[in-house]
């Protein structure tokens, strides 16, 4: 974690021309993407704890939106985005929301599936700006709406040379945040309806 | 008329029956000043639950972490389990400091329950007003900001704390699986309303 604050602050903006072929090399990858499936660790940080919280999981992916969170320790728990439907299994205990009506879950399912793919440089909805460190790529979303901004502050999606986003970082308001880190990527690899069953 | 009188005051009489006599507990002279809890107490900890609750008929979860800061400080936070906050309050002594809440829940009914059962968890030392025995049961009558609360203690494990009007139980803290200072199980039922928050230990 030490390390990935320290790299954080290494970073440079992207000139025009070095951000436009960034953004060619994730969208010519997110393109021919299928689907994804990924592990993924995750870190709560509330400035007042002795330490972050770390919750652990699986990821699956099948475009062209639907995505499956699932958080298996030390809580089970899923989520899973499908059209217009958020589907949750809390251990056991099913429920669904409806996101049509819902402006803030419709950027927060685009903000999630962006986070997988990449590609998201194009949204209305956020201002955007491209940073280089020695890791890769470190792009931020800006929310325009005040509402939404209330509770996302800036969204950070980090790439690696690939172009495949290897972290994504939600940072609130407060400068509390959320940071998400993947690992274990597999792309275009077959993968069934069934994951995808609330 | 004659017959309807005493029956009327019978009725009267057992609904007027204390809470502790109720429960089968006698009041003894304590030598007790206070009843401590100490399920929140240590400030080295960080206190982190899954929580579900049923409020109104419908059921959601999340994370609930709760920090003690200083003497008579902590902070109470929800988020959801992706780690977006729902709410987040600081208690210190008697002042309440709401630092955010979700804005679809900023209602000033929802935000005083939350603040007073929240006030009723993490307060450490509970002044005795009275002391009842059932066997090797010990019932505590304290008070929270003037409202009353039994506490009951078993082999110097506090394990209820019920807040009580006219005799009846209004909400129950129920503190359970009790391992070296920590609740890993907690629940707080409303009576009231059809509110239920259970927090297991993460």
């Amino acid at each position: 974690m030490l390390l990935m604050v320290t790299t954080t602050y290494a970073q440079t903006e992207l000139t025009a021309a070095e951000a436009t072929a960034m953004k060619a090399k994730v969208k010519a990858l997110s393109e021919q993407t299928e689907t994804i499936t990924a592990d993924f660790v995750q870190y709560k940080h509330l400035d007042f704890l002795s330490n972050d919280i770390k919750s652990e999981g699986k990821l699956a992916f099948k475009a062209p939106n639907w995505v499956k969170w699932e958080y298996v320790k030390p809580f089970a728990y899923a989520v899973l985005f499908k059209n217009e439907t958020l589907f949750i299994n809390d251990d056991g205990n099913k429920s669904d929301m409806d996101m049509g009506s819902n402006s803030i879950f419709k950027q927060l399912n685009q903000l999630i599936t962006a986070s997988i793919k990449g590609d998201m440089f194009d949204a209305e909805e956020f201002d955007v700006t491209y940073f280089k460190n020695d890791k890769g790529y470190i792009v931020h979303f800006k929310p325009k709406n005040d509402q939404f901004a209330t509770f996302i502050k800036t969204f950070e999606i980090t790439f690696n040379d690939l172009g495949e986003v290897i972290a994504v970082k939600m940072l609130e308001p407060s400068e509390d945040y959320t940071q998400i880190i993947f690992s274990n990527r597999k792309t275009n690899q077959k993968l069934s309806d069934a994951v995808f069953t609330p | 008329m004659r017959y309807l009188l005493p029956s009327f005051l019978i009725v009267l009489l057992i609904s007027c029956s204390s809470y502790p006599k109720k429960h089968g507990f006698v009041k003894v002279e304590s030598p007790l000043q206070q009843v401590k809890n100490p399920y929140f107490s240590d400030v080295s900890k960080d206190y982190v639950y899954k929580a579900a609750i049923e409020a109104f008929g419908k059921n959601f979860g999340g994370i609930f972490i709760v920090k003690k800061l200083a003497a008579n400080q902590h902070r109470v936070v929800f988020t959801t389990e992706m780690g977006n906050k729902i709410f987040d309050f600081s208690f210190h002594g008697d002042e309440f400091k709401i630092n955010y809440v979700l804005p679809q829940l900023d209602k000033k009914i929802l935000i005083n329950i939350l603040k007073t059962d929240f006030q009723v968890l993490t307060t450490e030392e509970l002044r005795i007003r009275k002391e009842f025995k059932n066997n090797s049961n010990s019932l505590y009558e304290t008070s929270i900001d003037s409202k009353k609360y039994y506490s009951h203690v078993t082999e110097n494990e506090l394990q209820q704390i019920v807040r009580v009007k006219n005799t009846k139980e209004k909400v129950e803290f129920l503190f359970s699986e009790i391992n070296d200072n920590i609740a890993e199980h907690i629940q707080v039922i409303h009576q009231n309303f059809k509110l239920k928050i259970t927090l297991k230990a993460l």
